[in-house]
């Protein structure tokens, strides 16, 4: 039982919580905050390489997850991350470099230093879910979410890869729906859970989010969902940035509240609005929280 | 039409490329038996020529040249549903990357210019930067594609809401990533890695 221990972490937020997700790491410090549970930025982190550097060169993409590790062990605690693709990266290379010595030898060479690869790699949903506990989570609720119906959207990366240590299961995960029931959300059955956003193609290839994103707000929209939970920077900006785009483009209207996971839960736990950045979301939330008692 | 008789042999196969492809993408391209379950789950599919199982048929048949020319490669969003669902565990997304990886090295082998653009000045910020800053990458982006009115309605907006930010704090640890940078290129140069 991990009860009543104090728990603290290293925390890597990733480039987009330094800037167009400002208020995931927001919320991110003032939920962990309000929680009683630490969170130390990693000095001079770096960018993890995303998708773009696995794409076109491998071992580069490990370099940079590894060096981030390694700056991570100087920091008390297991590592928190925010970002699912930072969570997957981060993930993959320490499953990748204690598997396969190739690939380990050519990484420690190009950082120039032996690697340890003991520590822990936690996404926030494992450290709500399972080092706090859903039933101390559910005793820090001050407003029950009640009556509001949340699509969980994971996106692709939150899950995978299939073969690294997870998160959840790969194909039917339940930890988003068990964090917001906990707090007393309604979670609503849908299609589009797994779905890929498109992500990283927001920049290059717009059309193409346009398009897969459109499907995923159709299909929690159907489902009678309220908003929609993420816990990616890259799902969010395609569901909320590019949803009224995506309403002209196909001619209808969702005004689908896009939140954050640490967001909901902070105005659970009576966070006031300005402490989690609610402001900044490009659908407008306030109405539906108004409407449903909550702010 | 002329009816051609298929023979499949490792000459056909030309397993040097194959075995290049299995060597950088650590998982099996041979296993394949084309139930095409990758193809079904993949949400890219409809905007590939070849979708994710011909890509394996191809390579299988010799035909690389015709992937590496192609756009499939650069479609796929490494969303990994297709390694998720193979019955045979073949690790798809990993031989796309692989694929990327021996095009992108050829140089401009495929037509697909603008997420090869995208990528390549994601990974000059990181080296110039450490950290990826998004304004930055979009106005690149936009600049050297020449689609200047690219999502300009959104900036605004964005920059309102606090989303686009004029400066970063710096990252004081850039000496080391320029390091990174070039001892992998240097062990390119010496033949130590792919």
């Amino acid at each position: 039982m991990t009860s009543e221990k104090t728990l603290t972490y290293a925390y890597y937020p990733g480039c987009s919580l330094h800037a167009s997700a400002g208020e995931y790491d927001l919320s991110t410090r003032e939920l962990f905050k309000a929680l009683e549970i630490g969170l130390t930025e990693v000095p001079d982190w770096f960018c993890c390489g995303a998708t773009p550097a696995h794409n076109v060169d491998e071992l580069l993409s490990l370099s940079l997850c590894a060096k981030n590790l390694e700056l991570a062990e100087a920091v008390e605690g297991d590592l928190a991350v925010a970002c699912a693709s930072c969570f997957s990266r981060l993930k993959f290379t320490q499953h990748t470099l204690v598997e396969n010595a190739t690939k380990r030898t050519q990484v420690e060479k190009a950082l120039d230093a032996p690697l340890k690869l003991d520590g822990k790699v936690k996404h926030l949903l494992d450290i709500l879910a399972r080092d706090l506990g859903l039933e101390r989570l559910a005793a820090a609720v001050k407003k029950p979410l009640t009556g509001l119906k949340v699509a969980c959207y994971y996106g692709c990366l939150l899950t995978r890869p299939t073969d690294v240590p997870n998160l959840d299961c790969v194909e039917a995960p339940t930890i988003m729906e068990q964090v917001i029931e906990a707090v007393g959300a309604e979670t609503v059955a849908w299609t589009h859970r797994l779905e890929c956003c498109g992500a990283n193609f927001t920049l290059s290839r717009p059309g193409v989010v346009i398009q897969l994103t459109n499907a995923i707000l159709e299909a929690a929209k159907a489902a009678g969902a309220d908003c929609i939970m993420v816990g990616c920077p890259l799902c969010h900006g395609n569901l909320d940035i590019r949803q009224k785009e995506i309403e002209g483009v196909y001619s209808t209207s969702y005004n689908l509240p896009v939140f954050y996971l640490t967001q909901l839960v902070g105005v659970a736990v009576g966070l006031e609005s300005a402490k989690l950045g609610l402001e900044a979301m490009i659908v407008n939330p306030l109405p539906l929280l108004k409407s449903k008692g909550l702010l | 039409m002329k009816k051609k008789k298929m023979v499949i042999s490792q000459e056909t196969m030309d397993v040097d490329f194959v075995r290049k492809v299995e060597m950088l993408s650590d998982t099996s391209v041979r296993r394949c038996f084309q139930c095409g379950k990758c193809s079904a789950g993949c949400p890219m599919a409809t905007f590939m020529e070849h979708p994710p199982n011909r890509v394996v048929r191809l390579l299988q048949l010799g035909q690389w040249q015709r992937i590496l020319a192609g756009r499939s490669i650069w479609y796929c969003a490494s969303c990994e549903t297709c390694s998720t669902r193979c019955p045979n565990k073949v690790h798809l997304a990993s031989i796309m990357d692989a694929l990327r990886k021996l095009s992108w090295d050829a140089e401009g082998a495929s037509k697909e210019s603008y997420v090869q653009l995208a990528n390549k000045l994601f990974l000059q910020n990181i080296r110039s930067y450490g950290r990826q800053y998004e304004m930055r990458l979009a106005a690149v982006f936009n600049v050297k594609s020449g689609q200047f009115l690219k999502d300009l309605m959104l900036g605004p907006k964005l920059f309102a809401k606090g989303k686009l930010k004029m400066f970063h704090s710096k990252n004081k640890n850039m000496a080391e990533i320029e390091k990174i940078f070039s001892r992998i290129d240097d062990m390119r140069k010496n033949g130590e890695a792919l």
